[in-house]
Protein backbone atom coordinates (compact mmCIF):
# COMPACT_ATOMS: atom_id res chain seq x y z
CA UNK A 1 0.00 0.00 0.00
CA UNK A 2 1.45 3.30 -1.10
CA UNK A 3 1.15 6.36 1.04
CA UNK A 4 -0.16 9.61 -0.30
CA UNK A 5 3.29 11.16 0.05
CA UNK A 6 4.94 8.48 -2.02
CA UNK A 7 2.40 9.03 -4.78
CA UNK A 8 3.00 12.77 -4.88
CA UNK A 9 6.71 12.23 -4.61
CA UNK A 10 6.85 10.69 -8.05
CA UNK A 11 5.64 13.76 -9.85
CA UNK A 12 8.30 15.56 -11.84
CA UNK A 13 8.89 19.26 -11.39
CA UNK A 14 5.98 21.15 -12.97
CA UNK A 15 3.75 24.18 -12.74
CA UNK A 16 0.91 23.92 -10.23
CA UNK A 17 -2.01 26.24 -9.76
CA UNK A 18 -4.04 27.24 -6.75
CA UNK A 19 -6.77 29.87 -6.54
CA UNK A 20 -6.00 32.30 -3.74
CA UNK A 21 -7.26 35.70 -2.72
CA UNK A 22 -4.94 38.69 -2.80
CA UNK A 23 -5.14 38.91 0.99
CA UNK A 24 -3.82 35.37 1.28
CA UNK A 25 -0.66 36.28 -0.63
CA UNK A 26 0.77 37.77 2.54
CA UNK A 27 2.01 40.89 0.79
CA UNK A 28 -0.01 43.15 3.08
CA UNK A 29 -2.60 43.96 0.42
CA UNK A 30 -6.20 43.56 1.49
CA UNK A 31 -8.43 42.50 -1.35
CA UNK A 32 -10.98 39.76 -1.82
CA UNK A 33 -10.14 39.41 -5.47
CA UNK A 34 -9.12 35.90 -6.48
CA UNK A 35 -6.14 35.17 -8.68
CA UNK A 36 -4.60 31.94 -9.85
CA UNK A 37 -1.31 31.52 -8.02
CA UNK A 38 1.08 29.35 -10.00
CA UNK A 39 4.07 27.71 -8.36
CA UNK A 40 6.63 25.03 -9.08
CA UNK A 41 6.57 21.69 -7.40
CA UNK A 42 7.84 18.18 -8.07
CA UNK A 43 10.89 15.98 -7.97
CA UNK A 44 14.15 16.67 -9.74
CA UNK A 45 15.85 13.31 -9.35
CA UNK A 46 15.98 12.69 -13.07
CA UNK A 47 17.98 15.79 -13.76
CA UNK A 48 20.78 15.05 -11.34
CA UNK A 49 24.23 15.46 -12.88
CA UNK A 50 27.54 13.95 -11.92
CA UNK A 51 28.08 17.12 -9.93
CA UNK A 52 25.19 16.23 -7.65
CA UNK A 53 26.29 12.63 -7.18
CA UNK A 54 29.85 13.71 -6.42
CA UNK A 55 28.76 16.34 -3.99
CA UNK A 56 26.51 13.89 -2.19
CA UNK A 57 29.31 11.42 -1.92
CA UNK A 58 31.78 13.99 -0.65
CA UNK A 59 29.28 15.15 1.92
CA UNK A 60 28.82 11.62 3.15
CA UNK A 61 32.57 11.15 3.50
CA UNK A 62 33.02 14.50 5.25
CA UNK A 63 35.67 15.51 2.77
CA UNK A 64 34.49 19.07 2.38
CA UNK A 65 34.86 21.89 4.84
CA UNK A 66 32.21 21.50 7.48
CA UNK A 67 30.79 24.98 7.20
CA UNK A 68 30.42 24.82 3.43
CA UNK A 69 29.19 21.29 3.52
CA UNK A 70 25.97 22.10 5.28
CA UNK A 71 24.92 24.67 2.76
CA UNK A 72 25.89 22.80 -0.39
CA UNK A 73 22.86 21.29 -2.14
CA UNK A 74 23.42 17.96 -3.82
CA UNK A 75 20.11 17.80 -5.65
CA UNK A 76 18.57 20.18 -8.18
CA UNK A 77 15.71 22.40 -7.02
CA UNK A 78 12.37 22.79 -8.71
CA UNK A 79 12.22 26.55 -9.19
CA UNK A 80 10.50 29.08 -11.49
CA UNK A 81 12.64 30.21 -14.41
CA UNK A 82 10.05 32.75 -15.59
CA UNK A 83 7.38 34.75 -13.84
CA UNK A 84 4.12 36.32 -14.88
CA UNK A 85 4.96 39.94 -15.45
CA UNK A 86 2.20 41.75 -13.63
CA UNK A 87 -1.12 41.31 -11.98
CA UNK A 88 -3.42 44.21 -11.19
CA UNK A 89 -6.28 44.21 -8.76
CA UNK A 90 -8.64 46.48 -6.88
CA UNK A 91 -8.21 46.38 -3.12
CA UNK A 92 -11.02 46.60 -0.60
CA UNK A 93 -10.46 50.33 -0.27
CA UNK A 94 -11.16 50.78 -4.01
CA UNK A 95 -7.55 51.45 -4.89
CA UNK A 96 -5.79 49.76 -7.74
CA UNK A 97 -2.43 48.05 -7.33
CA UNK A 98 -0.11 46.26 -9.67
CA UNK A 99 2.31 43.69 -8.34
CA UNK A 100 5.09 42.02 -10.27
CA UNK A 101 6.65 38.56 -10.37
CA UNK A 102 4.11 37.05 -8.02
CA UNK A 103 3.21 33.97 -9.95
CA UNK A 104 5.46 31.51 -11.79
CA UNK A 105 4.96 30.87 -15.47
CA UNK A 106 7.66 28.25 -16.18
CA UNK A 107 9.47 25.73 -14.01
CA UNK A 108 12.74 23.83 -14.23
CA UNK A 109 15.13 21.81 -12.13
CA UNK A 110 18.03 24.14 -11.55
CA UNK B 1 -48.16 26.87 -47.08
CA UNK B 2 -49.03 28.85 -44.02
CA UNK B 3 -45.37 28.89 -43.23
CA UNK B 4 -44.56 30.29 -46.64
CA UNK B 5 -47.09 33.03 -46.20
CA UNK B 6 -45.78 33.74 -42.78
CA UNK B 7 -42.31 34.09 -44.17
CA UNK B 8 -43.42 36.56 -46.78
CA UNK B 9 -45.18 38.65 -44.20
CA UNK B 10 -42.13 38.31 -42.05
CA UNK B 11 -39.80 39.75 -44.61
CA UNK B 12 -42.01 42.75 -45.05
CA UNK B 13 -42.20 43.09 -41.33
CA UNK B 14 -38.44 42.97 -40.96
CA UNK B 15 -38.17 45.59 -43.60
CA UNK B 16 -40.47 47.84 -41.63
CA UNK B 17 -38.38 47.32 -38.54
CA UNK B 18 -35.28 48.13 -40.50
CA UNK B 19 -36.61 51.46 -41.62
CA UNK B 20 -37.81 52.09 -38.10
CA UNK B 21 -34.18 52.09 -37.03
CA UNK B 22 -33.67 54.80 -39.56
CA UNK B 23 -31.15 52.91 -41.58
CA UNK B 24 -31.57 53.08 -45.28
CA UNK B 25 -29.04 50.31 -45.75
CA UNK B 26 -31.42 47.73 -44.45
CA UNK B 27 -33.65 48.21 -47.41
CA UNK B 28 -31.51 45.82 -49.40
CA UNK B 29 -33.85 42.92 -48.89
CA UNK B 30 -34.26 41.14 -52.17
CA UNK B 31 -35.50 37.78 -53.37
CA UNK B 32 -32.37 36.07 -52.08
CA UNK B 33 -33.06 37.30 -48.58
CA UNK B 34 -30.79 39.49 -46.55
CA UNK B 35 -28.17 41.57 -48.28
CA UNK B 36 -25.42 43.14 -46.31
CA UNK B 37 -24.40 46.68 -47.24
CA UNK B 38 -21.01 46.99 -48.81
CA UNK B 39 -18.22 48.04 -46.50
CA UNK B 40 -16.85 51.52 -47.10
CA UNK B 41 -13.32 50.35 -47.79
CA UNK B 42 -14.52 48.26 -50.70
CA UNK B 43 -16.87 51.02 -51.78
CA UNK B 44 -14.05 53.54 -51.95
CA UNK B 45 -11.94 51.01 -53.85
CA UNK B 46 -14.73 50.59 -56.35
CA UNK B 47 -15.11 54.33 -56.59
CA UNK B 48 -11.41 54.73 -57.25
CA UNK B 49 -11.66 52.39 -60.24
CA UNK B 50 -14.15 54.70 -61.86
CA UNK B 51 -12.41 57.87 -63.08
CA UNK B 52 -15.43 60.10 -62.61
CA UNK B 53 -16.23 58.83 -59.14
CA UNK B 54 -12.64 58.92 -57.97
CA UNK B 55 -12.11 62.51 -59.04
CA UNK B 56 -15.32 63.59 -57.27
CA UNK B 57 -14.30 61.63 -54.21
CA UNK B 58 -10.98 63.45 -54.16
CA UNK B 59 -12.67 66.82 -54.50
CA UNK B 60 -15.08 65.90 -51.72
CA UNK B 61 -12.28 65.03 -49.33
CA UNK B 62 -10.59 68.31 -50.06
CA UNK B 63 -13.85 70.11 -49.50
CA UNK B 64 -14.18 68.66 -46.05
CA UNK B 65 -10.74 69.60 -44.84
CA UNK B 66 -11.12 72.26 -42.21
CA UNK B 67 -14.52 73.42 -43.31
CA UNK B 68 -17.93 73.17 -41.79
CA UNK B 69 -20.94 72.12 -43.73
CA UNK B 70 -22.33 75.50 -44.70
CA UNK B 71 -19.10 76.84 -46.16
CA UNK B 72 -18.61 73.59 -47.95
CA UNK B 73 -22.02 73.62 -49.57
CA UNK B 74 -21.52 77.21 -50.62
CA UNK B 75 -18.81 75.93 -52.91
CA UNK B 76 -20.38 74.85 -56.21
CA UNK B 77 -17.71 72.29 -56.97
CA UNK B 78 -18.17 70.64 -53.60
CA UNK B 79 -21.88 70.50 -54.05
CA UNK B 80 -21.57 68.94 -57.48
CA UNK B 81 -19.16 66.34 -56.13
CA UNK B 82 -21.58 65.48 -53.36
CA UNK B 83 -24.40 65.00 -55.84
CA UNK B 84 -22.37 62.61 -57.96
CA UNK B 85 -21.23 60.62 -54.96
CA UNK B 86 -24.77 60.11 -53.76
CA UNK B 87 -25.22 57.68 -56.61
CA UNK B 88 -22.02 55.79 -55.87
CA UNK B 89 -21.64 52.73 -53.66
CA UNK B 90 -20.09 55.04 -51.07
CA UNK B 91 -23.47 56.45 -50.28
CA UNK B 92 -24.86 53.22 -48.87
CA UNK B 93 -21.76 51.71 -47.38
CA UNK B 94 -21.25 50.64 -43.78
CA UNK B 95 -18.40 49.52 -41.51
CA UNK B 96 -18.09 46.62 -39.13
CA UNK B 97 -17.21 46.98 -35.49
CA UNK B 98 -13.66 45.99 -34.85
CA UNK B 99 -12.95 45.28 -38.52
CA UNK B 100 -9.49 45.53 -40.00
CA UNK B 101 -8.73 49.14 -40.92
CA UNK B 102 -11.85 50.25 -39.10
CA UNK B 103 -10.64 53.82 -38.88
CA UNK B 104 -10.00 54.03 -42.63
CA UNK B 105 -13.43 52.65 -43.30
CA UNK B 106 -15.02 55.20 -40.99
CA UNK B 107 -13.08 57.99 -42.64
CA UNK B 108 -14.47 56.96 -46.00
CA UNK B 109 -17.93 56.87 -44.54
CA UNK B 110 -17.77 60.34 -43.05
CA UNK B 111 -16.19 61.82 -46.16
CA UNK B 112 -19.62 61.51 -47.72
CA UNK B 113 -21.90 61.68 -44.75
CA UNK B 114 -20.37 64.69 -43.13
CA UNK B 115 -21.72 66.64 -46.06
CA UNK B 116 -25.12 64.95 -45.97
CA UNK B 117 -25.79 65.40 -42.32
CA UNK B 118 -27.40 68.47 -40.98
CA UNK B 119 -24.23 69.62 -39.32
CA UNK B 120 -25.21 70.13 -35.72
CA UNK B 121 -28.14 67.79 -35.61
CA UNK B 122 -28.77 65.79 -32.46
CA UNK B 123 -28.45 62.30 -33.89
CA UNK B 124 -26.48 61.00 -36.82
CA UNK B 125 -26.81 57.76 -38.73
CA UNK B 126 -24.49 55.08 -37.45
CA UNK B 127 -21.81 54.04 -39.92
CA UNK B 128 -21.88 50.56 -38.44
CA UNK B 129 -23.85 47.67 -39.78
CA UNK B 130 -27.07 47.23 -37.89
CA UNK B 131 -26.98 44.46 -35.35
CA UNK B 132 -29.57 42.01 -36.50
CA UNK B 133 -31.45 39.52 -34.49
CA UNK B 134 -28.88 36.80 -34.47
CA UNK B 135 -27.11 38.98 -31.95
CA UNK B 136 -29.64 37.87 -29.44
CA UNK B 137 -28.13 34.46 -29.68
CA UNK B 138 -24.90 36.01 -28.65
CA UNK B 139 -26.52 37.70 -25.71
CA UNK B 140 -27.91 34.40 -24.60
CA UNK B 141 -24.51 32.83 -24.86
CA UNK B 142 -22.91 35.68 -22.96
CA UNK B 143 -25.43 35.37 -20.20
CA UNK B 144 -25.02 31.66 -19.93
CA UNK B 145 -21.26 31.99 -20.00
CA UNK B 146 -21.45 34.66 -17.37
CA UNK B 147 -23.49 32.53 -15.10
CA UNK B 148 -21.35 29.50 -15.54
CA UNK B 149 -18.34 31.70 -14.90
CA UNK B 150 -19.98 33.17 -11.85
CA UNK B 151 -20.99 29.82 -10.54
CA UNK B 152 -17.32 29.04 -10.25
CA UNK B 153 -17.20 31.69 -7.62
CA UNK B 154 -19.63 31.66 -4.81
CA UNK B 155 -22.40 33.75 -6.20
CA UNK B 156 -25.22 33.36 -3.80
CA UNK B 157 -23.81 30.22 -2.26
CA UNK B 158 -24.16 29.23 1.34
CA UNK B 159 -20.63 29.98 2.40
CA UNK B 160 -21.72 32.97 4.42
CA UNK B 161 -19.72 35.36 2.27
CA UNK B 162 -21.69 38.27 0.88
CA UNK B 163 -22.82 37.90 -2.69
CA UNK B 164 -20.70 40.19 -4.89
CA UNK B 165 -21.13 39.48 -8.60
CA UNK B 166 -18.55 42.15 -9.48
CA UNK B 167 -15.96 40.36 -7.41
CA UNK B 168 -16.92 37.11 -9.07
CA UNK B 169 -16.54 38.76 -12.46
CA UNK B 170 -13.03 39.87 -11.49
CA UNK B 171 -12.26 36.32 -10.45
CA UNK B 172 -13.57 34.88 -13.69
CA UNK B 173 -11.43 37.41 -15.57
CA UNK B 174 -8.31 36.60 -13.55
CA UNK B 175 -8.74 32.91 -14.24
CA UNK B 176 -8.72 33.55 -17.98
CA UNK B 177 -5.23 34.31 -19.20
CA UNK B 178 -6.15 36.82 -21.91
CA UNK B 179 -8.54 38.70 -19.69
CA UNK B 180 -6.11 38.77 -16.79
CA UNK B 181 -3.28 40.05 -18.98
CA UNK B 182 -5.35 42.71 -20.72
CA UNK B 183 -6.99 43.84 -17.50
CA UNK B 184 -3.68 44.10 -15.70
CA UNK B 185 -2.31 46.00 -18.68
CA UNK B 186 -4.99 48.70 -18.67
CA UNK B 187 -5.04 49.00 -14.90
CA UNK B 188 -1.27 49.37 -14.76
CA UNK B 189 -1.40 51.99 -17.54
CA UNK B 190 -4.29 53.94 -16.10
CA UNK B 191 -3.02 53.78 -12.55
CA UNK B 192 0.51 54.91 -13.30
CA UNK B 193 1.29 58.50 -12.42
CA UNK B 194 3.04 60.35 -15.19
CA UNK B 195 6.11 62.10 -13.92
CA UNK B 196 5.49 65.31 -15.81
CA UNK B 197 7.25 68.01 -13.82
CA UNK B 198 5.06 70.30 -11.72
CA UNK B 199 1.76 69.26 -13.25
CA UNK B 200 1.16 66.25 -11.00
CA UNK B 201 -0.87 64.54 -13.66
CA UNK B 202 -2.52 61.48 -12.16
CA UNK B 203 -1.98 59.48 -15.31
CA UNK B 204 -1.56 59.50 -19.05
CA UNK B 205 -5.18 59.70 -20.14
CA UNK B 206 -4.53 59.01 -23.80
CA UNK B 207 -2.62 55.82 -23.11
CA UNK B 208 -5.19 54.77 -20.56
CA UNK B 209 -7.99 55.20 -23.07
CA UNK B 210 -6.08 53.21 -25.63
CA UNK B 211 -5.49 50.37 -23.20
CA UNK B 212 -9.17 50.34 -22.28
CA UNK B 213 -10.21 50.18 -25.93
CA UNK B 214 -7.79 47.33 -26.41
CA UNK B 215 -9.21 45.50 -23.42
CA UNK B 216 -12.75 45.64 -24.74
CA UNK B 217 -11.65 44.76 -28.26
CA UNK B 218 -9.49 41.79 -27.42
CA UNK B 219 -11.16 40.18 -24.45
CA UNK B 220 -14.12 37.91 -24.99
CA UNK B 221 -17.31 39.64 -23.98
CA UNK B 222 -18.25 36.89 -21.57
CA UNK B 223 -15.38 38.04 -19.41
CA UNK B 224 -15.33 41.79 -20.01
CA UNK B 225 -19.07 42.53 -19.85
CA UNK B 226 -19.69 40.99 -16.42
CA UNK B 227 -17.00 43.29 -15.01
CA UNK B 228 -18.85 46.31 -16.31
CA UNK B 229 -22.46 45.23 -15.96
CA UNK B 230 -22.46 43.10 -12.83
CA UNK B 231 -25.57 43.47 -10.72
CA UNK B 232 -25.07 44.82 -7.23
CA UNK B 233 -26.94 44.60 -3.99
CA UNK B 234 -24.61 46.71 -1.90
CA UNK B 235 -22.43 49.75 -2.09
CA UNK B 236 -19.12 47.91 -2.03
CA UNK B 237 -20.08 45.98 -5.11
CA UNK B 238 -21.39 49.06 -6.91
CA UNK B 239 -18.20 50.93 -6.11
CA UNK B 240 -16.18 48.09 -7.60
CA UNK B 241 -18.37 48.28 -10.70
CA UNK B 242 -17.84 52.03 -10.94
CA UNK B 243 -14.10 51.52 -10.62
CA UNK B 244 -13.95 49.04 -13.50
CA UNK B 245 -12.65 51.53 -16.05
CA UNK B 246 -10.31 53.26 -13.55
CA UNK B 247 -12.43 56.43 -13.61
CA UNK B 248 -9.83 58.54 -11.81
CA UNK B 249 -7.85 58.44 -15.03
CA UNK B 250 -10.21 57.54 -17.87
CA UNK B 251 -13.30 59.44 -16.76
CA UNK B 252 -12.85 62.27 -14.29
CA UNK B 253 -11.04 65.48 -15.05
CA UNK B 254 -10.35 68.61 -13.08
CA UNK B 255 -13.06 70.52 -14.87
CA UNK B 256 -16.35 69.39 -16.31
CA UNK B 257 -16.70 70.56 -19.89
CA UNK B 258 -20.03 71.48 -21.39
CA UNK B 259 -21.63 68.45 -22.99
CA UNK B 260 -22.11 70.13 -26.36
CA UNK B 261 -18.49 71.10 -26.38
CA UNK B 262 -17.60 67.50 -25.58
CA UNK B 263 -19.80 66.33 -28.41
CA UNK B 264 -18.07 68.71 -30.78
CA UNK B 265 -14.70 67.32 -29.73
CA UNK B 266 -16.02 63.82 -30.25
CA UNK B 267 -17.42 64.59 -33.68
CA UNK B 268 -14.09 65.86 -34.88
CA UNK B 269 -12.72 62.34 -34.44
CA UNK B 270 -14.14 59.79 -36.90
CA UNK B 271 -14.01 56.92 -34.42
CA UNK B 272 -15.67 58.80 -31.58
CA UNK B 273 -18.24 60.27 -33.93
CA UNK B 274 -19.13 56.84 -35.27
CA UNK B 275 -19.41 55.23 -31.88
CA UNK B 276 -21.58 58.05 -30.58
CA UNK B 277 -23.89 57.75 -33.56
CA UNK B 278 -24.00 54.01 -32.99
CA UNK B 279 -24.87 54.50 -29.32
CA UNK B 280 -27.68 56.86 -30.20
CA UNK B 281 -29.03 54.41 -32.70
CA UNK B 282 -28.91 51.28 -30.55
CA UNK B 283 -29.66 52.71 -27.12
CA UNK B 284 -32.32 55.24 -28.02
CA UNK B 285 -35.24 54.84 -25.66
CA UNK B 286 -38.04 53.51 -27.82
CA UNK B 287 -41.49 53.95 -26.30
CA UNK B 288 -43.23 51.32 -28.41
CA UNK B 289 -41.08 48.36 -27.51
CA UNK B 290 -41.34 46.14 -24.48
CA UNK B 291 -37.77 46.60 -23.41
CA UNK B 292 -37.63 50.30 -24.43
CA UNK B 293 -34.77 49.41 -26.76
CA UNK B 294 -34.74 49.57 -30.56
CA UNK B 295 -35.81 46.14 -31.83
CA UNK B 296 -35.79 44.95 -28.23
CA UNK B 297 -32.12 44.36 -28.74
CA UNK B 298 -30.42 44.73 -25.36
CA UNK B 299 -27.17 43.36 -26.61
CA UNK B 300 -26.94 45.94 -29.37
CA UNK B 301 -27.27 48.69 -26.80
CA UNK B 302 -24.61 47.22 -24.54
CA UNK B 303 -22.20 46.74 -27.43
CA UNK B 304 -22.53 50.32 -28.56
CA UNK B 305 -22.26 51.55 -24.96
CA UNK B 306 -19.00 49.66 -24.51
CA UNK B 307 -17.86 51.11 -27.83
CA UNK B 308 -17.76 54.55 -26.23
CA UNK B 309 -15.32 53.55 -23.50
CA UNK B 310 -11.85 54.89 -24.16
CA UNK B 311 -13.06 57.82 -26.27
CA UNK B 312 -13.74 61.47 -25.48
CA UNK B 313 -17.29 60.68 -24.42
CA UNK B 314 -16.34 57.76 -22.15
CA UNK B 315 -19.42 57.08 -20.03
CA UNK B 316 -19.47 55.64 -16.53
CA UNK B 317 -21.57 55.13 -13.43
CA UNK B 318 -21.64 58.48 -11.71
CA UNK B 319 -21.76 57.07 -8.17
CA UNK B 320 -21.75 53.84 -6.22
CA UNK B 321 -25.48 53.80 -5.70
CA UNK B 322 -26.58 50.20 -6.04
CA UNK B 323 -30.33 50.74 -6.24
CA UNK B 324 -30.44 53.38 -8.94
CA UNK B 325 -28.01 53.30 -11.82
CA UNK B 326 -27.02 56.65 -13.28
CA UNK B 327 -24.72 56.78 -16.27
CA UNK B 328 -23.12 59.88 -17.71
CA UNK B 329 -20.13 61.08 -19.63
CA UNK B 330 -17.93 63.57 -17.79
CA UNK B 331 -19.76 66.74 -18.75
CA UNK B 332 -22.47 69.08 -17.61
CA UNK B 333 -24.80 71.68 -19.05
CA UNK B 334 -23.48 74.78 -17.37
CA UNK B 335 -22.72 77.54 -19.79
CA UNK B 336 -24.87 76.17 -22.58
CA UNK B 337 -26.40 79.55 -23.32
CA UNK B 338 -29.31 79.30 -25.72
CA UNK B 339 -28.50 75.65 -26.42
CA UNK B 340 -29.42 74.50 -22.96
CA UNK B 341 -32.32 72.37 -24.18
CA UNK B 342 -30.11 70.57 -26.67
CA UNK B 343 -27.46 70.01 -24.05
CA UNK B 344 -30.00 68.58 -21.63
CA UNK B 345 -31.31 66.30 -24.34
CA UNK B 346 -27.82 65.01 -25.01
CA UNK B 347 -27.21 64.36 -21.34
CA UNK B 348 -30.59 62.76 -20.85
CA UNK B 349 -29.70 60.07 -23.38
CA UNK B 350 -27.18 58.87 -20.84
CA UNK B 351 -28.59 59.80 -17.47
CA UNK B 352 -32.23 58.94 -18.01
CA UNK B 353 -31.99 56.31 -20.70
CA UNK B 354 -34.52 53.60 -19.92
CA UNK B 355 -33.24 51.33 -22.66
CA UNK B 356 -29.67 51.49 -21.43
CA UNK B 357 -30.70 50.98 -17.84
CA UNK B 358 -32.90 48.02 -18.70
CA UNK B 359 -30.16 46.50 -20.80
CA UNK B 360 -27.64 46.78 -17.99
CA UNK B 361 -30.05 45.43 -15.43
CA UNK B 362 -31.14 42.61 -17.68
CA UNK B 363 -27.53 41.65 -18.19
CA UNK B 364 -26.84 41.36 -14.50
CA UNK B 365 -30.38 40.37 -13.62
CA UNK B 366 -30.49 43.10 -11.08
CA UNK B 367 -33.15 42.85 -8.43
CA UNK B 368 -35.07 45.84 -9.67
CA UNK B 369 -35.37 44.97 -13.32
CA UNK B 370 -39.09 45.47 -13.52
CA UNK B 371 -39.69 42.86 -16.16
CA UNK B 372 -37.64 39.91 -17.12
CA UNK B 373 -38.34 38.88 -20.67
CA UNK B 374 -36.46 35.66 -20.11
CA UNK B 375 -38.91 34.49 -17.51
CA UNK B 376 -41.96 35.23 -19.58
CA UNK B 377 -43.25 32.97 -22.25
CA UNK B 378 -44.44 34.29 -25.56
CA UNK B 379 -48.10 34.11 -24.66
CA UNK B 380 -47.58 36.42 -21.72
CA UNK B 381 -47.03 39.38 -23.98
CA UNK B 382 -49.98 41.43 -25.09
CA UNK B 383 -51.04 40.10 -28.43
CA UNK B 384 -52.21 43.40 -29.86
CA UNK B 385 -48.66 44.37 -30.66
CA UNK B 386 -47.87 42.34 -33.74
CA UNK B 387 -44.98 44.59 -34.69
CA UNK B 388 -42.76 43.48 -31.88
CA UNK B 389 -40.52 40.52 -31.89
CA UNK B 390 -40.38 39.45 -28.29
CA UNK B 391 -39.85 35.90 -29.44
CA UNK B 392 -36.22 36.59 -30.00
CA UNK B 393 -35.52 37.02 -26.35
CA UNK B 394 -37.71 34.38 -24.90
CA UNK B 395 -36.96 30.87 -23.92
CA UNK B 396 -37.09 29.15 -27.29
CA UNK B 397 -34.02 31.04 -28.38
CA UNK B 398 -32.10 30.14 -25.32
CA UNK B 399 -32.82 26.48 -25.58
CA UNK B 400 -32.11 26.52 -29.28
CA UNK B 401 -28.71 27.87 -28.39
CA UNK B 402 -27.81 24.64 -26.65
CA UNK B 403 -27.96 26.09 -23.22
CA UNK B 404 -29.16 23.61 -20.70
CA UNK B 405 -32.66 24.60 -19.68
CA UNK B 406 -31.75 23.64 -16.14
CA UNK B 407 -29.24 26.45 -16.11
CA UNK B 408 -31.91 28.83 -17.18
CA UNK B 409 -34.26 27.61 -14.53
CA UNK B 410 -31.78 28.34 -11.83
CA UNK B 411 -30.57 31.61 -13.11
CA UNK B 412 -33.81 33.11 -14.14
CA UNK B 413 -36.32 31.91 -11.68
CA UNK B 414 -34.21 31.58 -8.57
CA UNK B 415 -31.49 34.20 -8.56
CA UNK B 416 -33.14 36.79 -10.69
CA UNK B 417 -36.33 37.54 -8.91
CA UNK B 418 -35.08 37.87 -5.38
CA UNK B 419 -35.47 41.35 -4.17
CA UNK B 420 -34.01 41.19 -0.71
CA UNK B 421 -30.41 42.05 -0.07
CA UNK B 422 -29.56 38.88 1.79
CA UNK B 423 -30.54 36.71 -1.08
CA UNK B 424 -29.26 33.24 -1.28
CA UNK B 425 -29.43 31.00 -4.24
CA UNK B 426 -28.70 27.78 -2.53
CA UNK B 427 -27.27 25.40 -5.06
CA UNK B 428 -29.41 22.49 -4.08
CA UNK B 429 -28.90 19.57 -6.37
CA UNK B 430 -31.98 20.24 -8.44
CA UNK B 431 -30.28 23.34 -9.79
CA UNK B 432 -26.98 23.65 -11.47
CA UNK B 433 -25.78 26.81 -9.83
CA UNK B 434 -22.33 25.47 -9.28
CA UNK B 435 -21.55 23.54 -12.38
CA UNK B 436 -18.92 21.10 -11.27
CA UNK B 437 -17.35 20.81 -14.67
CA UNK B 438 -16.62 24.52 -14.54
CA UNK B 439 -14.95 24.15 -11.16
CA UNK B 440 -12.39 21.89 -12.69
CA UNK B 441 -8.93 23.39 -12.86
CA UNK B 442 -8.61 22.24 -16.44
CA UNK B 443 -11.69 24.11 -17.45
CA UNK B 444 -9.87 25.77 -20.31
CA UNK B 445 -11.45 23.32 -22.70
CA UNK B 446 -14.98 24.28 -21.86
CA UNK B 447 -14.25 27.98 -21.96
CA UNK B 448 -12.55 27.55 -25.30
CA UNK B 449 -15.42 25.66 -26.77
CA UNK B 450 -17.71 28.39 -25.60
CA UNK B 451 -15.50 30.94 -27.26
CA UNK B 452 -15.51 29.14 -30.54
CA UNK B 453 -19.22 28.74 -30.31
CA UNK B 454 -19.51 32.43 -29.96
CA UNK B 455 -17.23 33.18 -32.82
CA UNK B 456 -19.41 30.97 -34.92
CA UNK B 457 -22.27 33.19 -34.03
CA UNK B 458 -20.12 36.13 -34.90
CA UNK B 459 -19.45 34.76 -38.27
CA UNK B 460 -23.07 34.12 -38.85
CA UNK B 461 -23.79 37.67 -37.90
CA UNK B 462 -21.10 39.24 -40.01
CA UNK B 463 -22.00 37.41 -43.13
CA UNK B 464 -25.52 38.49 -42.76
CA UNK B 465 -26.16 37.51 -46.34
CA UNK B 466 -25.96 33.87 -45.36
CA UNK B 467 -29.39 32.39 -44.88
CA UNK B 468 -28.21 30.57 -41.77
CA UNK B 469 -27.83 33.78 -39.87
CA UNK B 470 -31.39 34.72 -40.58
CA UNK B 471 -33.11 31.42 -40.64
CA UNK B 472 -33.13 30.82 -36.91
CA UNK B 473 -34.66 34.17 -36.20
CA UNK B 474 -36.95 33.66 -39.14
CA UNK B 475 -38.22 30.36 -37.85
CA UNK B 476 -38.88 31.82 -34.43
CA UNK B 477 -40.63 34.81 -35.82
CA UNK B 478 -42.73 32.70 -38.10
CA UNK B 479 -43.78 30.62 -35.12
CA UNK B 480 -44.86 33.83 -33.48
CA UNK B 481 -46.77 34.88 -36.51
CA UNK B 482 -48.47 31.56 -37.00
CA UNK B 483 -49.52 31.47 -33.40
CA UNK B 484 -51.01 34.89 -33.84
CA UNK B 485 -52.77 33.99 -37.06
CA UNK B 486 -54.35 30.87 -35.62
Amino acid sequence: KRTKRAKNGNKACSLQEEEVTISQLGLAYISDETIPFRYCSGRCVASRRNYDLTLASLKRKHVLNRENLKKARHSPCCRPIAYEKEISFLDNESKYHTIYDVSASECACV
Amino acid sequence: MILLNALTVLLLLDDAVGSMVGSSSLSGLDAQGWRAPMDCLRASEMCNQNPQCSSRFRIMRQCLVGRDRTTMLANKECQAALEVLQDSPLYDCRCKRGMKKELQCLQSYWSIHMGLNEGEELYETSPYEPMIFSDEFRLASIISAMYSALSKGNLCSDTGKPCNPCLDAAKACNLNDTCKRQRSAYIATCNRATPIAHTQEPCNRKRCHKALRQFFERVQTEFSYPLLFCSCRDKGCAERRRQTIVPACSFEEKTKPNCLELRRTCRSDPLCRSRLADFHMNCQTTPHSITSCPNDNYHGCLVSYVGLIGLDVTPNYVDSNHTNITISPWCGCRGSGNQEAECEAFLRDFRENVCLRNAIQAFGYGADAGFLPFTESQSAFPSERPNLQPAIITKPVISSNDIKPVDGACVFSTCANLKDGVQKCSPSNSFECADESMLDPNMDGSIDSMGSHQSENNRARQSSASPAGVSAATVLLSITLISQVL
